[in-house]
């Protein structure tokens, strides 16, 4: 059996009639970030597949919500579910991401979820 | 006298895009890309989705202030009350592996409006609110929600105060959204399929907002991006 | 244009180098294939989408779920690249058909020449009924 084909099956052992990502629960060790916390996003080198928006990359970002563990999409891809991590959902002032994001509108954010490793405390 | 009903109009012919469609799903299936099965539970799992589970979450939230806690808190546990099971609808039984089973109610608030996008790749809460729709999908959309989003809402049709912050929320993992908007006036003694009605699909994007007398979404044409961007490589 | 329009905020994909250049049998659909729009028109049918619609999205469902011989990210990556350029002018879903069969071939999946042929297969059996 392909490594890709052995994991589908044993994803879905592992997740029926509890979820994806609920089926992760309590793998992640703790969690480094809590609400509140001031980060950054690391710019880690892409190999070939992210869900790390380039937009984000360097960014100031507060944590509004530690969201659910799973592992990191650009661990998924290649099927090594092996050490999931904490994801967080991050919120950006539109002037940290846009340096010409009008002032009149100073108070607009981004919001998007980034797992641990892409987040370094500010 | 006894009138003859008219038969409702057909589509006579077989398109080009028709016989597409169907050999390249024959050709799948003959090369073991996806099972037939699998192919009919996909389809007739799509066919059930529409956007009506959604509009009673965001009815009966505005009804009951626990319902609302418990929306914010957890969309999964919220949504069973509005039938639908994020987790054991799909015949996998542990959701469908484009909409993940997480679904997060954005509480809009007089000074915050949620709207959302997937400027990846249009990921989009299919269990509670059905197909997303074309302009959705578009590069456009995408690319310009998360830059430049008072001007794509102007272009729906939405203007907002400039001190309330206007959140866009990118969905990019495995988090599906909606919006819960604030509850407009003049909807006072509304019962829930009444409230319902005025919570369209344009409303849990994010992209209009909730009027007594609007029950459909607006109709758009999609026009191409100005400068089309190419892929990060 | 300011530097911060530099970084686009859609990119964050594969690495995945599509070829973009035309396929001749479907440019062949695209040229002469008659658009869901058209035939609503001529038959006075409002159906937003075509039949086949909805059976199209349980293709692209199942090719990300089982084997995942396309999955999701690439396939919508290499379907915006072709939207803007060579299927630009073809609506939507015919748009995304297209695109989809586009990938398939151009990843070996599956084979131009053996497609046509059965598309000439479906459509005898379509039209004989």
């Amino acid at each position: 059996m392909s490594k890709s084909q052995h994991d589908r099956t044993h994803h879905a052992k592992k997740a029926t009639g509890i979820g994806d990502p609920q089926c992760f629960k309590g793998e992640a060790g703790p969690a480094k970030f809590k609400v509140g916390d001031r980060v950054r996003i690391k710019d880690l080198p892409d190999l070939f597949y992210t869900r790390s928006q380039v937009y984000t990359r360097g960014a100031l970002a507060t944590v509004a919500a530690v969201v659910y563990e799973s592992p990191a999409a650009e661990d998924e891809a290649w099927d090594n579910t092996d050490k999931p991590e904490w994801f967080y959902s991050v919120v950006f002032r539109q002037k940290d991401l846009w340096p010409d994001y009008p002032d009149l509108y100073a108070n607009d954010t981004v919001e998007t979820e980034l797992s641990e490793r892409w987040l370094e405390p500010a | 006298m006894a009138e003859k009903h008219k038969p409702a109009p057909m589509v006579d012919e077989v398109s080009d895009f028709e016989v597409l469609e169907m050999a390249v799903r024959e050709l799948a299936i003959e090369k073991g890309l996806f099972s037939a099965e699998d192919h009919r539970r996909w389809t007739e799992y799509v066919h059930t989705l529409g956007p009506l589970p959604a509009a009673r979450l965001v009815a009966k939230a505005w009804l009951d202030p626990e319902y609302k806690k418990l929306a914010v808190a957890d969309g999964v546990k919220a949504s069973l009350e509005v039938g639908v099971d994020w987790i054991n609808d799909m015949p996998t039984g542990f959701g469908t592996p484009s909409d993940y089973c997480n679904l997060r109610v954005l509480e809009d608030t007089p000074k915050l409006k949620h709207v959302v996008v997937c400027t990846l790749c249009s990921c989009y809460p299919r269990p509670i609110l059905g197909q997303s729709p074309e302009w959705y999908r578009t590069p456009n959309y995408r690319r310009r929600l998360v830059r430049w989003p008072r001007q794509v809402l102007a272009e729906f049709g939405l203007q907002l105060p400039e001190d309330v912050e206007v959140r866009v929320e990118d969905s990019n993992q495995k988090s599906r959204f909606i919006v819960l908007p604030v509850r407009p006036e003049g909807t006072e003694g509304w019962s829930e399929d009444q409230l319902a009605e005025i919570v369209t699909r344009d409303c849990l994007i994010g992209v209009a907002v909730p009027k007594p007398g609007v029950t459909a979404n607006a109709k758009r044409p999609v026009h191409p991006a100005v400068h089309p961007v190419h892929h990060d490589h | 244009m300011s530097t911060s329009d530099m970084k686009d905020p859609h990119a964050g994909t594969t690495a995945h180098e599509l070829d973009t250049s035309p396929i001749s049998l479907l440019e062949k659909v695209r040229t002469q294939g008659r658009v869901w729009g058209d035939l609503c028109e001529q038959y006075g049918v409002t159906n937003p989408d075509p039949p086949w619609k909805v059976s199209l999205d349980g293709t692209c469902d199942a090719l990300s779920a089982e084997a995942c011989a396309l999955p999701l990210l690439e396939r919508r990556a290499e379907e915006d690249d072709l939207s803007e350029t060579i299927y630009a002018d073809v609506p939507f879903p015919e748009r995304q058909l297209l695109a989809l069969a586009h990938s398939m071939i151009r990843r070996g999946l599956i084979d131009e020449d053996e497609l046509a042929r059965r598309m000439e297969a479906v459509d005898r059996r379509l039209n004989s009924a």
